[in-house]
């Protein structure tokens, strides 16, 4: 009996030092985010700083999980950009390769490294904020506990490795402590503040705790948007050939 | 002997056939389309067209069906203008060989079937090959509208695709049955320039001699790690024709007619993103076997880059002549050659933009720029103010439009 005492205290004693190890902290939320695939149609609302607001929507398909994975958003809304669509392989090793197609003009481009800090069709989320951010590629230190929105969270700094090239220089996440699901994500170029996330309306989906509305925030252009996810699924059948080039075009 | 069939049975057929789509469970249907008005002022007159005051209309109606693995696409256009580029009475057209713009046309009725890495489309489509944005000598399946000349628009083109890709590599075979050829401009318009011994002569549409059989086509592009690139092979028809001129002295005119040229062509194009900017370049070899034809290698190099909300592109457009004949043709895409070509855009929000581009002969005997502001109205509805300043020689394909300068006004609805 008092070895299993001992054991339990042991058990107690190590949870925190091990919760604040940051890498097994996003390792964590990686893990608990996983899935085969994700389907979902989003609703994106774009505020600009005058108060003017653009309703757009996507449709999102992702297969794979993070490092691996591929995804293609395409819009459907509003007419004047129904059918442009955004091809995001990721790797594991490096920042993504991504591809535009545009159905007015027939042809696809390839979005170059410096391109990636553009807005992506008038929202305010770059093309680099639409690639999965993959643990193996960042180097974190901890920052302390915090409380976003009355929960508590850990904070973590993370920098991109050198071989993952981001117009970011650092990011400050926020992890909520109950379930290991980012709460808030800030990204810096230098000491400046850019583009702010934040990770609301939790859900349990299919086993996976997920953010059912996002909002990015430019703090440059002090405009946002506000992503809310519709008819959300995981581990839905897709197939790895639904997500090349030529999957763009044939839309 | 087997009894009749009854004559209903055929056509009723290919109607359930066509429905039976629709009927099906799991389909999704979708349609888009768009409603533009465009009015162009020209501060000056041309020798052979005195409208300076020009506007005109195009509406789409693009239904789209996808059903499992089937992809059904189509597109129903209709052109009016007060200039008579298109034609004035109904009809439809699908080929789309005349001198006029259809009223009303079938721009593209495709079927296509994807499984696996395997994808098959049928029927009239846009085919569009090539990396560059300035000028796309490997674009060989797409043929242009050139009726107004520095505001081309793409053409489908009826034909047979089959694609085989994966995540690297793709295969690209087409077929088409029949060229469909550019679309020059019309000979009493101001986008044609006569030459001056032939000032003051009437030009006469004479017709064309359309090459029969087909023209056929392979492509391979790869996806390196920090490359893409790709090689083609074309064998078919130069869509953009050499001119045959007749002085008929009982009309006392000059029929103009258009001949199309066997062509081979040998391309690539690659894409090279580099840390500071993305360099691509592209370049076909134009081979024939055609006596007339000249042969000639054309390429492009161009340096683009996004940086925030701007996007620079620049770069040089070359020719290199193996073989010259001198023949009168008209061949914007060679014009526009031996050119400096730059442009700059800027989305100043998510309703405006402003572009500015601008293109300058090596030699200095042409020069074109157009500066353009576009603004979104509501959900549907955008605004497009352009002005474009054309300067340069009679003696240049671009210098010789120096009376087309304009000022342009585009409404356009989008659904």
């Amino acid at each position: 009996m008092n070895k299993l005492r001992l054991a339990v205290l042991l058990l107690v004693c190590s949870y925190p030092s091990l919760a604040q190890d940051p890498r097994q902290i996003i390792t964590e939320v990686q893990k608990r985010s996983h899935a085969e695939s994700e389907q979902y149609q989003g609703l994106l609302q774009v505020i600009e700083s005058g108060g003017k607001i653009t309703d757009k929507r996507w449709t999102y398909d992702r297969i794979g999980s993070h490092g691996n994975s591929k995804a293609i958003i395409r819009f459907t809304e509003p007419a004047e950009v129904k059918g442009v669509a955004l091809l995001i392989v990721n790797h594991p090793d490096r920042a993504s390769d991504q591809w535009m197609w545009t159905p007015a003009l027939n042809r696809d481009r390839r979005i170059a490294q410096q391109d990636r800090s553009t807005r992506f069709f008038g929202t305010d989320f770059s093309f680099e904020d639409l690639e999965e951010r993959d643990v193996d590629q960042f180097d974190y230190s901890y920052k302390g506990e915090d409380t976003i929105d009355g929960e508590p969270c850990w904070k973590i700094e993370s920098k991109p490795q050198s071989n993952h090239r981001s117009q970011y220089t650092s990011s400050l996440l926020w992890v909520r402590k109950s379930n290991y699901t980012y709460a808030a994500i800030e990204n810096y170029r230098g000491d400046k503040l850019i583009r702010r996330l934040k990770y609301k309306n939790m859900e349990n989906v299919q086993g996976i705790w997920t953010s059912r509305l996002l909002e990015m925030e430019d703090l440059t252009r002090k405009s946002r948007t506000i992503l809310k996810l519709d008819s959300l699924k995981y581990n839905a059948p897709l197939k790895e050939d639904q997500f090349t080039v030529e999957s763009l075009r044939r839309g | 002997m087997s009894p009749e069939r009854p004559k209903w049975k055929a056509p009723v057929g290919l109607l359930a056939l066509l429905l039976m789509p629709w009927l099906a469970p799991g389909q999704m249907f979708t349609q888009q389309g768009f409603f533009e008005t465009d009015f162009t002022v020209y501060p000056q007159t041309a020798p052979d067209d005195s409208g300076q005051a020009i506007s005109q209309s195009q509406v789409e109606w693009a239904p789209e069906l996808k059903w499992g693995e089937w992809r059904f696409k189509a597109a129903l256009d209709g052109d009016f203008d007060s200039h008579r580029m298109a034609e004035r009475q109904f009809a439809v057209s699908y080929w789309d060989r005349g001198v006029l713009r259809p009223a009303f046309e079938v721009g593209r009725l495709s079927v296509s079937w994807a499984h696996g890495p395997l994808t098959i489309e049928l029927g009239k489509q846009l085919v569009r090959w090539g990396k560059t944005d300035i000028l796309i000598p490997t674009d060989r399946f797409a043929p242009r509208d050139y009726l107004n000349v520095i505001d081309p628009e793409y053409l489908a083109v009826t034909a047979a695709r089959i694609t085989i890709s994966n995540q690297t590599d793709s295969l690209d075979f087409v077929y088409t049955p029949r060229m469909t050829p550019s679309r020059i401009p019309l000979l009493d318009q101001r986008w044609v320039v006569a030459p001056p011994q032939a000032e003051g002569i009437p030009l006469m549409d004479g017709g064309a001699e359309y090459p029969g059989g087909g023209q056929y086509g392979v492509r391979w592009n790869h996806v390196a790690k920090y490359l893409e690139y790709s090689f083609s092979y074309f064998r078919g028809y130069n869509n953009l024709p050499l001119l045959q001129t007749d002085y008929l002295p009982a009309l006392g005119g000059i029929e103009v007619t258009r001949n199309y040229v066997n062509l081979q062509g040998i391309g690539a194009d690659t894409a090279i993103p580099l840390s500071w900017v993305t360099l691509k370049a592209e370049a076909e070899y134009f081979g024939s076997k055609t006596s007339q034809a000249d042969e000639y290698l054309l390429y492009v190099v161009q340096a683009e880059r996004q940086w925030r909300e701007w996007l620079f592109i620049g770069g040089y457009t070359g020719e290199y002549d193996t073989q010259l004949h001198h023949v009168l043709a008209f061949d914007p895409e060679r014009g526009l050659a031996k050119s400096i070509v730059g442009r700059v855009s800027w989305d100043i929000d998510t309703r405006r933009s402003l572009a500015v581009e601008a293109v300058e002969r090596q030699d200095g005997a042409g020069f074109y720029s157009k500066f353009e502001y576009s603004q979104m109205l509501g959900e549907h509805w955008r605004v497009t103010g352009q002005i474009g300043v054309i300067r340069g020689l009679d003696s240049d394909f671009l210098g010789q439009y120096h009376r087309n300068s304009f000022g342009d006004l585009i409404f356009r609805y989008s659904f």
